[in-house]
């Protein structure tokens, strides 16, 4: 059977430590942006925490929310692309090719969740920062989106390794950059077609919800909380 | 039954509208020089933002679209001025249309073909724009049909070939006559562009025809072409621009800055080139009333579009709304309102104060209301999405700018061309005067 | 044997016109030169035309083929966006309204070319010189029928009759 890669974050967990913004910054090149460019709106974090206020001092409660790309099965973003350069595949990724991004930005429009970043400008690195790249992930140009991609180069070696050996990729095999790095484990990574897997149940338990579910996105990310 | 008038008559309508033709006034050489320049400094500015990158442009997330798309929103608003003029008048066989209908014609070609270079300056990797358009290729990919921004190509070609054709029709029989009577290079590309036209009744009644058919078509077009440009963001999920009016509302933008646009430009052309007799004060009168009743409209539409909003009270739209009324955008909105509603309301609404000076007033509070609202559709809506984390700001930059200010450059320079090459008023259907 | 004749206004056309179908002129031999288009009461000198058909059945073609197009296209390479159906009406069928419309222009530009006889190489005969105010009539008859032709334009009004070859 397909896999059907999907994620769930307990948010009851998350300590808001932004380990996970870092891993991922690590794992997939992403561009460095400058104070200015930051303050103009351009820094791009594929997984970004955002912080929520509730009530008044002295009882604020702080909730963390990590939020990275849902990889929505009806995503919003996929039939805007004139020239098919973000489209479903088939285990259910929303996948973002570069070489075919023509950089209309309708899809970073379309996204609710806002988790779609353009290039303004060609990324660069000063010294010697480009020696950290993964040469597993595709360095972009300046004028392409990119968003996160569930890091699909491990989730392709987690396959291929398993094939390898002839068998099915286990549970857990293969984490993200972000779920690796999480150090209270608050980020899952699975195949939601395996229902025994721990993201198939944590996404079956009753704390789980999904962000702007209303919508309509039917989003693959499961956020687990305390119901109110 | 038709008639035509006097031959004394005809020779003299003839010498006025060919003799701004002629020669090249030194305020004439300035124009071209002045939008020249400027277009040159827009297409530098372009080229600097293609080298550098998109990020010279005040673009940014979460405002992905901005200064460009208002501007490509705006251009091909502006470009129904001649589809209303041309087409439905001439289908409503309204005879006062006549001297005006070149003039909105060449805005129409002319807006369009502005408008349609805006979605490849706001491009990311604009050198590969060409992967929109349907032809095979290794690769075996195809455009997705499904895009809004494909619907958008096919509209605006079909529109522009349409227009380019509605415009190109009528000039045949006047650039003929321009053949006979000219000679050096003008009479080559007369007699070239003619086509070989004679005046027998066969190839008239053809032309009569494809004029019929034409109007109808091109209006048909016209409408689905701005419903298509306002479906780039009533099919997106975005707070306030997930509307089911953004349609009819566009449609109805659109027809109101055209005419704006055509009286700003009659007014011009009858002050330069000295058609007082010709582009009367019953046409501006006309247009005014024009203007008016689409005035009354935007107001309708608006307040459709806002209320709705406001007393559904949607939490993601009521921030957007907020903004729009009350917080960052307020100043920008409530003049919107003030240069295309009250304005116009005021000096075309009371009979004594519509004169053409006023119209024209009215027309240019019009375009700069209605480029306002684009502004307002695009960037409120953007900087304030579903997740409030995600909340932004825009401002233009100078790159923006100059290519804006460029583009207005540039439209006037294409008619200051056109207005040298080709007769501004349709002289054969001007002569073609009907009863009634 | 062309036989141009001018006349001051349309109804001396037209009753030129109406005198010679009656002596067997076929209205294919007769062309009127102006410079505004002269209207005539129906029947006096019809000009059949398939414009509108033309155009009707170029946008149907054209619609057609773009639904074909999209159609092939969309299953050829197979990709999901959004969770829509690969091939779906509505969510292309601006594609296939636009491309019905541009058949339309298409098809109208094209007849228009050809009923107006404009482009085409053959010799047309010669053309009268046409000045705004007057209305030429030229006709191509047999070089036996000319004398009664010539009668004819002149009793009806013609100012200015000319022989030529």
């Amino acid at each position: 059977m397909e896999h059907r890669w999907g994620m769930a974050i307990d948010l009851d967990r998350c300590t808001g430590c932004e380990a996970c913004v870092a891993a991922c910054h690590a794992e997939n090149n992403l561009p460095l942006s400058d104070p200015d460019q930051a303050a103009k709106g351009r820094a791009v974090h594929w997984i970004r925490v955002d912080r929520y206020y509730e009530g008044e001092f002295p009882d604020v409660r702080l909730k963390y929310m990590p939020v990275l790309c849902q990889h929505c099965d009806d995503a919003p973003c996929e039939p805007v692309c004139p020239v098919y350069a973000t489209y479903q595949n088939h285990e259910g990724l929303n996948v973002q090719v570069y070489n075919r991004c023509v950089g209309t930005r309708y899809c970073g429009n379309n996204c609710p969740y806002s988790v779609r970043f353009f290039n303004f400008f060609a990324p660069h690195w000063p010294e010697p920062l480009p020696l950290q790249h993964n040469p597993d992930v595709a360095v972009r140009m300046g004028g392409v989106m990119e968003k996160c991609t569930f890091c699909i180069q491990r989730i392709q070696r987690g396959k291929r390794d398993a094939a390898t050996e002839g068998r099915r990729v286990a549970d857990g095999e293969i984490q993200p950059a972000c779920a690796q790095s999480c150090p209270p484990e608050a980020i899952t990574f699975g195949d939601l077609n395996d229902k025994d897997s721990k993201v198939s149940r944590l996404a079956a338990s009753g704390r789980a919800t999904r962000l702007l579910e209303d919508l309509g996105t039917k989003p693959k990310v499961f956020y687990l909380q305390r119901a109110k | 039954m038709a008639t035509t008038l006097p031959a004394t008559a005809c020779d003299q309508v003839r010498d006025d509208i060919w003799r701004p033709m002629r020669g090249a006034s030194p305020a004439y050489v300035a124009a071209v020089a002045a939008t020249a320049l400027l277009v040159a400094w827009g297409l530098f500015c372009w080229g600097y933002q293609i080298g550098h990158g998109i990020g010279v442009a005040g673009i940014r997330r979460p405002t992905m679209w901005a200064f460009y798309i208002v501007n490509f929103v705006f251009w091909i608003g502006i470009s129904h001025a001649g589809t209303l003029i041309s087409a439905i008048l001439r289908l409503t066989d309204a005879g006062w249309r006549k001297p005006v209908t070149r003039v909105a014609e060449a805005i129409t070609v002319f807006a369009l073909m502005i408008g349609a270079l805006f979605p490849l300056i706001h491009l990311g990797r604009v050198w590969l724009f060409y992967w929109l358009i349907p032809y095979p290729n290794q690769r075996l990919l195809w455009p997705n049909f499904r895009s809004p921004l494909v619907w958008d190509l096919t509209a605006i070609f079909t529109y522009l070939t349409g227009s380019i054709i509605y415009l190109y029709l009528p000039l045949i029989p006047d650039l003929a006559q321009l053949a006979a009577h000219t000679d050096g290079w003008r009479r080559s590309l007369y007699r070239a562009l003619s086509l070989g036209w004679t005046g027998s009744d066969r190839q008239w009644h053809a032309l009569e025809r494809a004029m019929k058919l034409m109007a109808g078509i091109i209006l048909a077009v016209a409408v689905s072409v701005h419903t298509v440009v306002s479906w780039d963001f009533a099919m997106a999920l975005a707070p306030m621009w997930h509307s089911t009016i953004f349609g009819p509302y566009f449609v109805t933008g659109a027809i109101f800055s055209g005419i704006a646009a055509l009286l700003v430009v009659m007014a011009v052309i009858r002050k330069m080139m000295r058609l007082e007799a010709y582009l009367e004060p019953r046409h501006f009168d006309n247009l005014a009333k024009l203007l008016l009743l689409m005035c009354l409209l935007w107001l309708y539409f608006t307040i459709a579009e806002n209320l709705t909003v406001w007393y559904g009270n949607a939490a993601a739209e009521m921030s957007v709304f907020a903004a729009r009324t009350r917080g960052r955008y307020a100043v920008l909105f409530w003049t919107m309102v003030a240069l295309n509603f009250a304005v116009p309301f005021v000096l075309l609404g009371i009979r004594r104060l519509r004169t053409i000076a006023s119209a024209t007033i009215s027309g240019l509070s019009v375009l700069v209301g209605m480029w306002l609202e684009r502004y307002l559709i695009v960037v409120p809506t953007l900087s304030m999405p579903h997740l409030p984390a995600a909340w932004g700001s825009y401002s233009p930059t100078w790159v923006e700018v100059s290519i804006t200010v460029a583009t207005f450059a540039a439209m006037a320079l294409l008619y200051l061309i056109f207005s040298k090459l080709f007769p501004i008023i349709a002289i054969w259907e001007y002569r073609h005067v009907s009863d009634g | 044997m062309y036989l141009t004749a001018e006349f001051p206004d349309a109804e001396t056309a037209a009753a030129a016109i109406t005198a010679l179908r009656g002596r067997g002129l076929h209205p294919a031999a007769m062309d009127l030169f102006s410079t505004t288009p002269i209207e005539l009461a129906p029947g006096v000198l019809d000009r059949p035309s398939r414009m509108s058909l033309a155009a009707v059945a170029g946008a149907v073609a054209l619609c057609l083929l773009t639904v074909g197009f999209v159609y092939f296209t969309q299953h050829h390479y197979p990709l999901v966006t959004g969770g829509m159906p690969l091939f779906s009406f509505w969510a292309t069928g601006v594609v296939f309204f636009e491309m019905t419309m541009l058949g339309a222009i298409a098809t109208t530009f094209l007849m228009f070319l050809w009923e107006s006889g404009l482009l085409r190489r053959r010799a047309i005969g010669p053309v009268p010189t046409v000045e705004p105010g007057s209305i030429w009539l030229r006709v191509d008859c047999q070089t036996p029928q000319v004398a009664e032709a010539g009668e004819c334009l002149y009793h009806a009004g013609a100012t200015k009759v000319e022989r030529l070859k």
